[in-house]
């Protein structure tokens, strides 16, 4: 059993930045774990470039903002333990699988910068075969990047969140041909912008209003998807299939290990301080609630290094009332209020699933104490103001979307 | 870029022996029925060979199955399928640790949710008493509550059976075949059985690839079994396939209950069930689907969410868990209800057909059976005795990941080890496709299906393959 005062799980943008953040606050006894054979996160398999232009004032390529973080961080002491998969946590003990044997850490603070993956194909019950070319934006980036293979020739894209336009630049990439965006929402999952860059420049369909009924193939092999639309059902001829998107966290470990797991964000209750109610756990990044960008997750790593610091020099005991929110939203953050710490800009920012346009209702103890118009797009963040809510222990605060 | 796909990685088998050498006995079919029947006549001391049309074993109805070792409290009365699965299960447990094989007696709960339901149990108690399954307790509401505090409150009254148990479904019958060629049996994948000639002293049975001769051919052919036993020159039954569709849910719902909870059966099936796994999820399913395809192990969105919302209504807790995985298996069931295992002395020819819904529980039990119909006696083969082991890729006892020196972890989901994929590739028993592949080891069978590993094990497997060419 090792006793260390400060474990960071997953070496990514946000949990290298809030290592780097912690050195710096003069933080030694301090280990980076990662269960990957390299540090970076995420990162290493986005290929085209689009980081670093607020951190590092550059425009980087995925990896190269990976080797950067990397670097930085191994550079400045940093102890990052590679291999390391967190297994397990109980009792406030770690337990990680790796080459050396099974290993066991009982930190002071811990902080799980796990990151987010895809929802794959299994929990959207999609009909139809199976196959190993049935893939996410992920799967094809480290395909396309890390290993350098063409794993089919031609694919058709399910989904329309931004990240789908990584999947159509991994795609040309490694030489693959996309037959097809499709969408089953009356338009594409992120700024419209994209749509007409896809469909004029890269002169690639964009089918929205566009269902997936069943992808078509045998003996593992993907021979073409049938979708339906008003205008009826048609097949359109592929050997691959790219889900893209629904992004949730890596939190299976939370939601075995911890009795709070929030359903709505997929990850704990966190606070305001990005702590959870067990008090020596912190969530940041992705981890927290789906994908956001990259330098997001880096200056939050940033944040939650200093709640830590926070933590381990003026050991309070939190006072936490819990937000609910109702099933149109797809996530919010802070899903606790820490009552006894500083009063925050924002009661929470949150997300809805769909294009809306309606009014959010925030709900104390049953009783509405404020409402806020709003034209909500889903890959947009709505902040809920403080305002003069005053917040007593055991209060109940509820957030509902309601439609116009 | 360079091309390279998973389904076209692994090398076509040929096989290892002589064009005229002549066989004691051909078994066809490498699905959990063929495997143990090769296994029994190899260390019976009989010069076996294995034919198998796939690439590899466990391509039919085998490989998607619930996993569960039955009692048989609920079997057919004094029907061979009764009798194997008892004889199956008890011949399990005495080799399960020889082969480092898993089990765990979880037991099993028959629910009724119903007062209809309720008043059928004490006949299902009966009955299984009937067949010889002692340890068996009717319970109250009450204590199935105890027993399974998450299960919904509807639950009226259920029999609890002991003895039902789970075990892993894929390295059972990888055990079986090492065994077999460990004791000399040969084995001949990638060979199609098309059609045979017996000449009166044996069969000269053409494939896909050489012909093989055998004294003896058991037909062990699963959802082809009707097809293959049209060799031998008469068709006595027809297979008509049954489909089971399949929601896993994540390793985060493993511990929603304690015990498999099965339904109470209706005349076509045992109907929806919820059990562990091995690998540490929880499955919901089978349906029963009759249909005209051999192949088509296709699922259907509207049947899954059926599945699911019939699962919710009895565990309501599950529906804050994600799916890992979506499947079908395809039962080889036949147009009666009983094994149609015959014995036709004159062509030489046994049939093991039919073994729609139990047979990974007798297999082992039916492989003795077809033994003592083909009553011939061979010198015992002096490996018999012999321990061959398979590596563990359950959950119910310490995986590779826990013992050092394994390189490192690709598929985080299902935490496979390098060194476990590179094994898998190798051998005469190495994987022969993708789904040998996850089946040997459980990579990209996770919550993530690849997200993080499908491109590394790409990786792995050709640098493994080229390698060992
Ligand atoms: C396909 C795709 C394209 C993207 N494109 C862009 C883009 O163009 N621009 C942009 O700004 N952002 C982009 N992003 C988002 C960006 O990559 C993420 O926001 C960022 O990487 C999140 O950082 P993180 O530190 O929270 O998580 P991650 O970067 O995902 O890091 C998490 C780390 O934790 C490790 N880990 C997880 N579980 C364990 C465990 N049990 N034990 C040990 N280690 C563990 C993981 O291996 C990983 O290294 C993209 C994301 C994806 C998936
Ligand atoms: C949904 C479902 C759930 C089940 N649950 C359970 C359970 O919980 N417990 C239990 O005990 N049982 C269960 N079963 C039953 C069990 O899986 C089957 O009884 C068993 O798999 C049948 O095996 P088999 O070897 O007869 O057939 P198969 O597995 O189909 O094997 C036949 C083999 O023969 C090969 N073959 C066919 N034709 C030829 C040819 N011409 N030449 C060469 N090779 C050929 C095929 O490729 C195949 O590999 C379940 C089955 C299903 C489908």
């Amino acid at each position: 059993m090792n006793n260390i005062q400060i474990a960071i799980i997953g070496a990514g943008p946000a949990g290298l930045s809030a290592a780097l953040e912690l050195k710096k606050l003069g933080y030694d006894d301090l280990v980076v774990f990662e269960r990957e054979d390299e540090a970076g996160g995420t990162p290493r398999h986005c290929g085209h470039l689009g980081f670093g232009m607020f951190e590092f004032k550059r425009v980087l390529s995925g990896p190269n903002y990976a080797k950067k973080l990397a670097k930085l961080a191994i550079d400045s002491g940093i102890n990052i333990k590679l291999k390391s998969t967190l297994t397990k946590i109980e009792n406030g003990v770690l337990t990680f699988s790796t080459p050396d044997g099974v290993k066991q850490y009982t930190p002071t603070c811990t902080l799980l910068t796990l990151g987010a993956r895809e929802t794959p194909r299994p929990d959207r019950l999609v009909s139809g075969t199976r196959s190993p070319d049935i893939i996410t934006t992920g799967t094809l980036q480290r395909f396309a990047y890390l290993q350098k293979i063409k794993p089919f020739d031609r694919a058709v894209i399910v989904g329309s969140e931004i990240v789908s336009f990584s999947a159509i630049m991994s795609a040309k990439h490694a030489g693959i041909k996309i037959e097809a965006i499709i969408e089953e929402k009356d338009e594409i999952d992120t700024f419209c912008i994209i749509k007409y860059l896809v469909k004029y420049l890269l002169k690639i369909p964009v089918l929205t209003n566009t269902k997936l009924k069943n992808i078509n193939g045998k003996d593992k092999k993907v021979t073409s998807v049938t979708v339906s639309s008003n205008e009826g059902e048609k097949e359109i001829p592929c050997d691959g299939v790219i889900f893209t998107g629904q992004f949730i966290p890596e939190s299976s470990i939370m939601q075995k290990s911890f009795d709070d797991f929030n359903l709505s964000n997929n990850s704990l209750y966190i606070s305001q301080n990005f702590q959870a109610k067990n008090d020596s756990f912190f969530v940041a990044g992705n981890a927290l609630r789906g994908a956001l960008a990259a330098f997001k997750c880096y200056f939050e790593g940033k944040k939650v290094a200093k709640s830590i610091h926070d933590f381990i020099r003026f050991k309070h005991e939190p006072e936490l009332i819990k937000i609910e929110v109702d099933e149109n939203i797809s996530w919010y953050y802070p899903s606790m209020i820490d009552l006894k710490s500083p009063t925050k800009q924002h009661l929470t920012a949150l997300r809805l699933k769909k294009r809306e346009k309606g009014a959010i209702k925030v709900l104390l103890n049953g009783r509405m104490v404020y409402k806020k118009n709003i034209h909500a797009f889903p890959f947009m963040s709505t902040n809920i103001p403080w305002k003069d809510i005053e917040l007593k222990p055991k209060d109940v605060i509820k957030l509902e979307f309601v439609r116009d | 870029m360079e091309y390279i796909n998973l389904n076209n990685l692994f090398p076509l088998r040929s096989s290892n022996f002589a064009k005229d050498e002549v066989f004691d006995v051909a078994v066809i079919g490498a699905g959990v029925v063929g495997t143990a029947i090769f296994k029994e006549f190899c260390e019976q001391g009989a010069k076996t060979v294995l034919v198998e049309k796939a690439n590899d074993i466990l391509d039919g109805a085998s490989k998607g199955n619930s996993a569960i070792l039955h009692t048989g409290f609920d079997a057919p009365p004094d029907t061979l399928e009764h009798e194997c699965i008892q004889r199956g299960y008890e011949e399990y447990m005495k080799i399960k640790d020889d082969y480092n094989l898993p089990f765990l007696n979880t037991k099993a709960l028959v629910v009724a949710w119903n007062d209809e339901q309720l008043g059928k149990l004490n006949a299902i108690l009966k009955k299984g008493l009937g067949n010889g399954v002692k340890e068996l307790d009717l319970l109250t509401h009450e204590q199935i509550i105890k027993r399974e505090p998450n299960l919904s409150l509807d639950a009226k009254g259920a029999i609890l059976v002991h003895g039902e148990s789970l075990i892993d479904p894929w390295s059972a019958p990888l055990a079986y075949v090492k065994k077999g060629i460990n004791c000399g049996g040969k084995t001949a994948f990638s060979h199609e059985v098309q059609d045979g000639s017996f000449n009166g002293k044996y069969w000269e049975l053409k494939t896909s690839q050489k012909s093989i001769n055998a004294k003896v051919v058991i037909n062990a052919a699963g959802l082809y079994g009707d097809i293959v036993d049209k060799i031998k020159g008469t068709q006595d039954f027809k297979i008509i396939p049954r489909k089971g569709q399949f929601v896993i849910f994540d390793e985060t719902a493993y511990n929603l209950i304690n015990s498999i909870i099965l339904p109470v059966p209706t005349k076509r099936t045992k109907g929806v069930v919820i059990t562990k796994t091995a690998f540490g999820n929880i499955l919901v399913g089978p349906t029963a689907e009759d249909q005209e395809s051999r192949t088509d192990s296709q699922t259907v969105k509207e049947t899954l969410e059926d599945l699911k919302n019939k699962a919710f209504h009895m565990l309501p807790s599950l529906k804050n868990h994600k799916v890992t995985a979506t499947f079908a298996g395809l039962r080889p069931a036949s147009d009666e209800t009983f094994y149609r295992v015959s014995i036709n002395n004159d062509k030489n020819w046994i049939t093991a057909g039919g073994i729609r819904s139990t047979g990974l529980t007798s297999s082992l039990g039916l492989a003795k059976h077809i033994f003592e119909l083909h009553d011939t006696r061979y010198e015992k083969n002096p490996k018999a005795d012999e321990k061959v082991t398979v590596p563990n890729i359950s959950e119910f006892a310490p995986r590779d990941n826990q013992k050092e020196g394994y390189g490192k972890i690709v598929c985080h989901c299902e935490c496979v080890t390098e060194r476990e994929i590179k094994n898998a590739c190798h051998g005469e028993l190495g994987a022969g496709n993708v789904g040998g592949l996850k089946r040997r080891t459980r990579a990209m069978m996770g919550r993530c299906q690849g997200f993080n590993c499908e491109a590394a094990v790409t990786q792995i497997c050709k640098n493994e393959v080229e390698n060992h060419e």
